[in-house]
């Protein structure tokens, strides 16, 4: 059932949140206001919305029919890299990446529309997590550190500028994000001493408009370097404040050289996102010596929290603990492990862990819980507000680090082994941090991401290749396909001709789940009058 | 001169040059690469070969820095999950790619290394790339980077034997006179930790039982939450759903997963240290 649309002019950079869309049937076109309040033909950002939460209001699919879903069609790109992007979804057309690639793929057929390479570059080619859209434009980044521009219609290029310099040793992987008239960007590189920084781009013209430092000059005494900003933040329109998470501090396994808090790295700041001042910051590890980012989605949750209505951002990070804070102020509400940790001495009274020295890497090693991979990394969780559930792919792991004199103190100085690991899908209440259930996935580990719909389900993948469909109350398996390929992305859904669709990917194949035509729930409504238990 | 000629002279020696006939085999294999890749001018028959294997070599860098780098290090020394490819075993005994193509081309899928697809010219190019920093590794003459079998010595021997046969409760499934003698001949070093802490390579077994109530046993070869399947004394594989079969797993080697929230660091250390008397 579709709202009434009709076309409005908006005067250039004046966006009100009740805004109706002007929404063009026959062009490749997305209105920045539509990413506030996505329609449910659409996944206009990386999440799908500015939240972060990745949670579907589609219904069609529920518990009882899940069963049934079967494949609409599968998209192969024909080459190795492994997908590892969220794909965008507008106007029936699907963008998604791998480093140097974007395809534009028909979301009724499965065909291409066009497929863009960027010519062989330097810089780590580890992966690329999609396009961000404005109007008729799409934005994508090259492991070069090159912000290319182009027309989302033909995938012709418009202009590309160069975000950061690939011989000092960035490279970027980040999908662009779009808020208003902003294209934010961010930046990766631990083998050197590098400053990290978020830089906010003209999305007309390429020019830099703001840039914000996570960490000081590289050669700053008894300081810090890194502080990457890999992965794409959430945003509060009300709030007008942008969320965005850091890395780790360069050097990355030998602490000496930057003692204290290495601010701001592995920290969750809150951005003023028209200037780039920084409003907030919670440092999610201070004087981190294991690579731990708190890169992963800071997802942005309104609720109770001890009987008080909160507007709320959680963060199940990396170096194996649960953040709950007050986004307004980053004021923390809650800090919990959500599986094995060893390298604490607990927790201070801002909510903060407290690193243990004793488990700082050492010339004969130290056992580390977790892994340098993490707790868990860059996949999407997903919050279901109707069960209150923040629901994570979590990597309990053991490993060993190494640092010792002769490792130096420039880039990794040092050395990390993991041991062993496995893969558990676990469901965390936020009121309380208990693990309400959880989930196998694997010996080794999984590395897909979740998202829930609310009539019930969960999307996620187990390490073995298997697409699997859980019940968001229990965690019990209702649906799985076997894909040949574990999954390394985040699913998406979206419903376009009447029918919802869940999209997930894996190897280098996008595939499209569905009802089956026939199905009767597909020939009845989808987003909210159709029963279901 | 080629490479058994270099071996005679450097067992033998001749004139004033000492013979060394107790080198290892290792260590001879990495004198002859690193002489392989020293720029000579008397021994190159012509100035190009060594120009041509230092812009392949080159060509290798990049291609390592682009895909490799991110686990392996830039310098290949490792350390970011990926092992340090200067102390492999692997690659001191590689000649010419064919051991290193084959991991490259498969990957290491337990371990998370992906497959790639690369040209034989861009394999021969890292396996430059590889060669080159092992031998510039093995040159360098103190405090090198990475981990080596000297960072792992300070454990105490009888701590160690006291754990093992205590708290740690491995002797409840090994014995130092049976399943681990020798093993430190085996495995030295970082590799010793590793395999002791976790085995990777162990199989585990099960056993499953038939809806006619008949026993199959063997080595399990796939486990997933729908299927099962294992490999029989004989060697033949068999495959059930689970929804079909009951099954019983058998994993000891799961005992030391158990163990990581046990073990303190110096109990780690210990335990290498007694592991180390066991050649």
């Amino acid at each position: 059932m579709k709202l009434p649309r009709h076309k409005a002019v908006l005067a250039a950079g004046v966006l009100s949140a009740l805004a109706v869309l002007p929404h063009s049937l026959l062009s490749q076109d997305l209105n920045p206001a539509e990413l506030l309040h996505p329609s449910a033909d659409s996944w206009p950002g990386y999440h799908g919305d500015y939240s972060g939460r990745r949670h579907s209001h589609l219904t069609q699919i529920t518990p009882l029919n899940v069963g049934a879903l079967s494949l609409a069609w599968a998209f192969q790109t024909d080459q190795t890299a492994q997908i590892k992007s969220s794909p965008l979804l507008v106007d029936g057309v699907l963008y998604f990446t791998v480093p140097e690639n974007i395809w534009a793929v028909d979301a009724r057929s499965g065909h291409q529309v066009w497929h863009y390479t960027y010519p062989p570059s330097p810089g780590d080619h580890i992966g690329n997590r999609g396009v961000g859209m404005y109007k008729g434009w799409l934005y994508f980044m090259t492991p070069d550190c090159y912000l290319v521009s182009l027309n989302a219609k033909d995938g012709t290029v418009r202009w590309k500028v160069q975000v950061a310099d690939v011989k000092k040793g960035y490279w970027t992987t980040v999908a662009p994000m779009v808020i208003k008239n902003h294209i934010i960007v961010g930046v990766s590189g631990d083998l050197d001493n590098l400053t990290g920084y978020l830089r906010s781009v003209d999305p007309e013209t390429g020019e830099t408009q703001w840039q914000w430092d996570s960490t000081p000059p590289a050669g700053t005494p008894n300081s810090t370097t890194g502080g990457m900003t890999w992965i794409p933040g959430t945003y509060d329109p009300s709030l007008n404040l942008l969320y965005w998470g850091t890395g780790n501090p360069t050097p990355v396994l030998n602490g000496k050289p930057r003692p204290g808090d290495d601010l701001y790295t592995c920290s969750i700041v809150a951005l003023n996102p028209d200037t780039g001042k920084l409003v907030w910051a919670f440092q999610v590890s201070p004087h981190d010596t294991h690579d731990w980012d708190a890169v992963e989605i800071p997802v942005l949750v309104d609720g109770n929290f001890r009987g008080q209505p909160r507007k709320m951002l959680m963060q199940a990070s990396r170096n194996g603990y649960f953040f709950v804070l007050d986004r307004t102020n980053g004021k923390s509400l809650l800090t919990v492990p959500y599986g094995p940790v060893n390298w604490t001495l607990g927790v201070d009274k801002e909510g903060r862990p407290i690193p243990n020295p004793a488990k700082e890497p050492a010339p004969d090693g130290r056992l580390i819980a977790p892994d340098e991979g993490g707790l868990t990394n860059y996949r999407s969780p997903s919050f279901d507000p109707r069960t209150g559930l923040f629901i994570v792919d979590a990597h309990p792991s053991y490993s060993i680090y190494f640092a010792k004199p002769a490792d130096g103190a420039y880039g990794w100085a040092g050395a990390d082994y993991g041991l062993w690991g496995k893969g558990v899908i676990e469901a965390i209440d936020y009121r309380t941090g208990k693990i309400r259930w959880s989930h196998e996935v694997g010996a080794g580990g999984s590395g897909a991401g979740v998202l829930t719909t609310d009539s019930g389900l969960t999307f996620t993948g187990d390490g073995y290749g298997n697409a699997l469909a859980l019940d968001s109350g229990n965690g019990k398996t209702l649906w799985h396909a076997g894909t040949g390929a574990p999954m390394q992305s985040s699913p998406i859904s979206y419903e376009l001709d009447g029918r919802q669709y869940i999209v997930t990917s894996s190897g280098g194949v996008m595939f499209a789940w569905a009802l089956p035509h026939s199905s009767s729930a597909v020939s009845g409504s989808v987003d909210g009058s159709h029963k279901h238990p | 001169m080629n490479d058994q000629q270099i071996t005679d002279i450097v067992r033998s020696g001749r004139g004033r040059m000492p013979g060394f006939p107790k080198l290892g085999q290792d260590e001879l294999s990495a004198l002859l690469q690193y002489l392989s890749t020293t720029n000579a001018p008397a021994e190159a028959p012509s100035g190009n070969s060594s120009v041509a294997s230092s812009s392949l070599s080159d060509a290798g860098a990049a291609l390592f820095r682009q895909n490799c780098a991110f686990c392996h290090g830039r310098d290949a020394q490792g350390g970011e999950t990926g092992p340090d490819l200067t102390q492999s075993r692997l690659v001191r005994r590689d000649v010419g790619g064919n051991r290193i193509s084959e991991v490259v081309r498969n990957g290491r899928p337990e371990k998370k290394m992906p497959a790639f697809h690369f040209s034989n010219q861009e394999i021969y190019s890292l396996v430059a790339f590889i060669h080159e920093q092992q031998a510039k590794a093995a040159s360098r003459p103190g405090g090198r980077r990475g981990v080596e079998a000297a960072d792992l010595q300070t454990g105490n021997v009888a701590a160690g034997r006291r754990y093992f046969n205590g708290a740690g409760n491995c002797a409840s499934c090994h014995s130092p006179t049976g399943d681990l003698a020798g093993v430190a001949s085996r495995y030295e070093g970082l590799q010793l930790e590793e395999q002791m802490l976790y085995p990777r390579d162990v199989k585990s077994r099960v056993t499953v039982t038939l809806p006619s109530g008949k026993k199959i046993a063997g080595t399990v070869a796939y486990l997933d939450e729908f299927n099962v399947a294992l490999r029989d004394a004989d060697g033949n594989y068999h495959s059930w759903a689970i929804a079909k079969v009951k099954y019983k797993l058998d994993a000891p080697v799961n005992a030391h997963a158990d163990l990581f929230g046990r073990y303190t660091d110096d109990d780690i250390h210990n335990l290498m240290a007694y592991l180390q008397t066991l050649r």
